[in-house]
């Protein structure tokens, strides 16, 4: 059985512990002379033998503490969440990470698997001198309810049908809403024209009326259950609520959309370099990466892993698209830090009115 | 042992006890007033690049908190904490008169029945909730079934779940001091009533409910002031339209990385309900 049976309704479990886990990091930090890494990850983001695996290798043990949201897990970092060594981030929240310094580069060359990487996942724009190493990558698209809905929905711009009202859901992502606005609007990203950020203010509160909820997580236990039939959601995730609701399904929508890679960053003061570095390598190698994308049904970017992962899944144009599809992905733009000002901004505006 | 002990409580020198405060006020200054100074401090502050804190010093936060943007959220808040203090008292109160008049030896079975959804986290109280609510829930489910709709309606992430969310979080904290209040009342007070004339019903107007109304008070106050401040209930309850002042201050430190305004808005609020309080206890203090 694999860890990504659990659908997000595990979050709740999860949530339920939190409060625990103070006490238990302080039990744990008196035999901080045990070989352990501390590793803060997404909810349902890794195979469910990855990590004991590695510890009966390697003789570290690894802390796993989850997050369902990564501004919230940058705001908790930021505020000075001592002790962990590695940590999941989105590629447009790398720059912020690095000029806030809570970083260390991850010396790539040292790690015997980095070859393994496809050469497209090789210093990327969002981080060009490689402190980061990416984990898996995926897109936003739009998921629905095949057996509720008459039409299978092919345009963002079907999220904005008066038809759907308080059927659909937004992740509740300012990177993710904004841009999809700004690219129905065909406003590029780099734009820093007030009047540009008006009309997508405009744009998302003429949707807001049909939104059921704002969710980036939750929401899929309301697919799963019926309680909304059209949702805009990270690739893998739906793919892991279909599991349990085999009438969910996937689509790009035909204005394109955005890719998105998750990478493995070793936080500023571990000390646990060395058995970081080992856990980084591990994950790397091509048996494990390609567990990994068997159980979370998101793409791995490693090209030794490939053949490994699932025939079906490989095959699959919505987890790995077709090289026409690539070629409509793009990577979220890197804000400075004006222009991050004015997408919060927009964004703040329309969760407030 | 003991001449230290009688020192310390007083004895002669009656200085001694202010010792006794040591403790407690030890906490309120390392648990309140240095956390409070510190938010006053950052509410002055400037929000800079990817949400680092720029130490200039202004009032620019306060400003933007008046924004006319905020007035619903703001409006919808007072709606949402006045309602839940009117229906909690409606519903607490009758509850509350029954344990102390009328419960007799079920009482304590039925003060701790009250308690225990209290005990337990309301993040799986809502959660739990969510299930009974949603589209295929227990409610839709039961409803279908006995012919009231013929479709499932939407009950889940609208403003009756979240008043009911709220309603059934804040309301033993109505019905505990409703209940304190109602206790202390002699029983002689009404009996001299009877023996006066009244009929129960003027006997509870003129003497029980009268009072009671130091109960009804404090009650309304812990469930008001709280709900003002509520963001999980709207958070998992309530749809994009609920959006509360709560939900506003979280969110400024969790998603818009400005925690400087997070903390004006923080301040804001904080000086409303001490503000608040302080005149009720003056107004109190002359009737």
């Amino acid at each position: 059985m694999m860890m990504t049976d659990a659908t997000r309704r595990d979050f709740l479990k999860i949530a339920v512990l939190a409060p625990l886990m103070p006490a238990l990091m302080a039990a744990c930090r008196r035999a901080d002379t045990r070989r352990v890494v501390n590793f803060y990850n997404w909810s349902n983001y890794i195979g469910k033998d990855t990590l004991p695996e590695f510890t009966r290798r390697a003789g570290v043990s690894v802390r796993y503490d989850l997050f369902a949201d990564e501004e919230e897990m940058f705001a908790k970092i930021r505020a000075g969440a001592r002790g962990y060594d590695l940590v999941v981030i989105g590629d447009y929240l790398i720059p912020r990470f690095k000029s806030l310094n809570l970083i260390d580069a991850v010396p790539s060359g040292t790690l015997k698997n980095m070859g393994n990487l496809a050469p497209r996942f090789r210093r990327p724009s969002y981080d060009p001198d490689e402190t980061t190493i990416p984990y898996l990558w995926g897109t936003t698209g739009i998921a629905y309810n095949r057996r509720k809905l008459a039409k299978q929905p092919s345009s963002w711009w079907d999220l904005w049908d008066p038809k759907y009202k308080d059927r659909i859901s937004m992740l509740d992502n300012v990177r993710d809403c904004v841009a999809v606005a700004m690219q129905l609007l065909r406003i590029p990203q780099t734009t820093r024209d007030p009047e540009d950020f008006r009309k997508v203010r405009e744009l998302l509160l003429r949707q807001k009326p049909l939104v059921r909820q704002y969710s980036s997580s939750s929401y899929l236990n309301s697919l799963v259950a019926g309680e909304i039939d059209l949702a805009m959601t990270w690739s893998g995730d739906l793919f892991q609520a279909a599991r349990d609701n085999p009438d969910l399904d996937y689509v790009l929508p035909k204005e394109g959309t955005y890719m998105w890679v998750d990478c493995l960053a070793m936080l500023r003061g571990s000390r646990h370099r060395e058995d970081t570095l080992r856990l980084i390598d591990y994950l790397l190698e091509p048996e494990v990466a390609g567990s990994i994308s068997n159980s979370v049904r998101y793409a791995t970017p490693n090209a030794k892993a490939f053949p490994l992962v699932e025939k079906a899944l490989r095959r699959d144009p919505r987890v790995y698209p077709t090289p026409q599809t690539m070629g409509q992905l793009q990577l979220h733009h890197i804000l400075d830090p004006e222009q991050s000002e004015m997408w919060n901004q927009v964004w703040a505006d329309v969760k407030v009115s | 042992m003991d001449r230290a002990l009688s020192w310390l409580l007083g004895g002669r020198r009656p200085l001694a006890s202010h010792l006794l405060l040591a403790p407690a006020a030890a906490w309120m200054i390392v648990f309140l007033v240095l956390p409070a100074a510190g938010l006053l401090l950052l509410s002055l502050a400037k929000n800079g690049p990817y949400g680092e804190i720029l130490w200039t010093l202004s009032l620019n936060n306060y400003r933007r908190a008046f924004d006319p943007k905020y007035l619903p959220v703001l409006l919808r808040t007072l709606g949402f904490a006045g309602g839940t203090t009117l229906l909690t008292l409606l519903l607490g109160y009758p509850l509350a008169y029954f344990l102390s008049f009328r419960a007799g030896r079920w009482r304590n079975a039925m003060l701790i029945g009250l308690m225990v959804p209290f005990w337990t986290s309301a993040l799986v109280a809502f959660y739990s909730w969510m299930i009974i609510l949603g589209k295929e829930g227990l409610l839709n489910a039961a409803l279908l079934r006995f012919g009231f709709i013929s479709a499932p309606i939407s009950i889940l992430y609208t403003s009756f779940s979240v008043l009911l969310g709220l309603v059934y979080f804040y309301l033993p904290f109505m019905v505990l001091p409703l209940y304190g209040s109602l206790e202390k009342i002699p029983r002689q007070y009404v009996e001299a009533a009877y023996d006066l004339g009244a009929d129960r019903w003027t006997a509870f107007r003129k003497v029980t409910l009268p009072l009671s109304l130091p109960g009804v008070i404090a009650g309304s106050l812990l469930t008001f002031v709280p709900c003002l401040g509520d963001f999980l209930t709207a958070e998992i309850l309530g749809g994009p339209r609920y959006y509360l002042l709560g939900n506003l201050i979280s969110n400024q430190f969790l998603m818009a990385q400005d925690w400087p305004f997070g903390a004006a808005l923080t301040c804001l609020l904080l000086t409303c309900l001490v503000g608040g309080l302080w005149l009720y206890r003056r107004w109190d203090d002359q009737a």
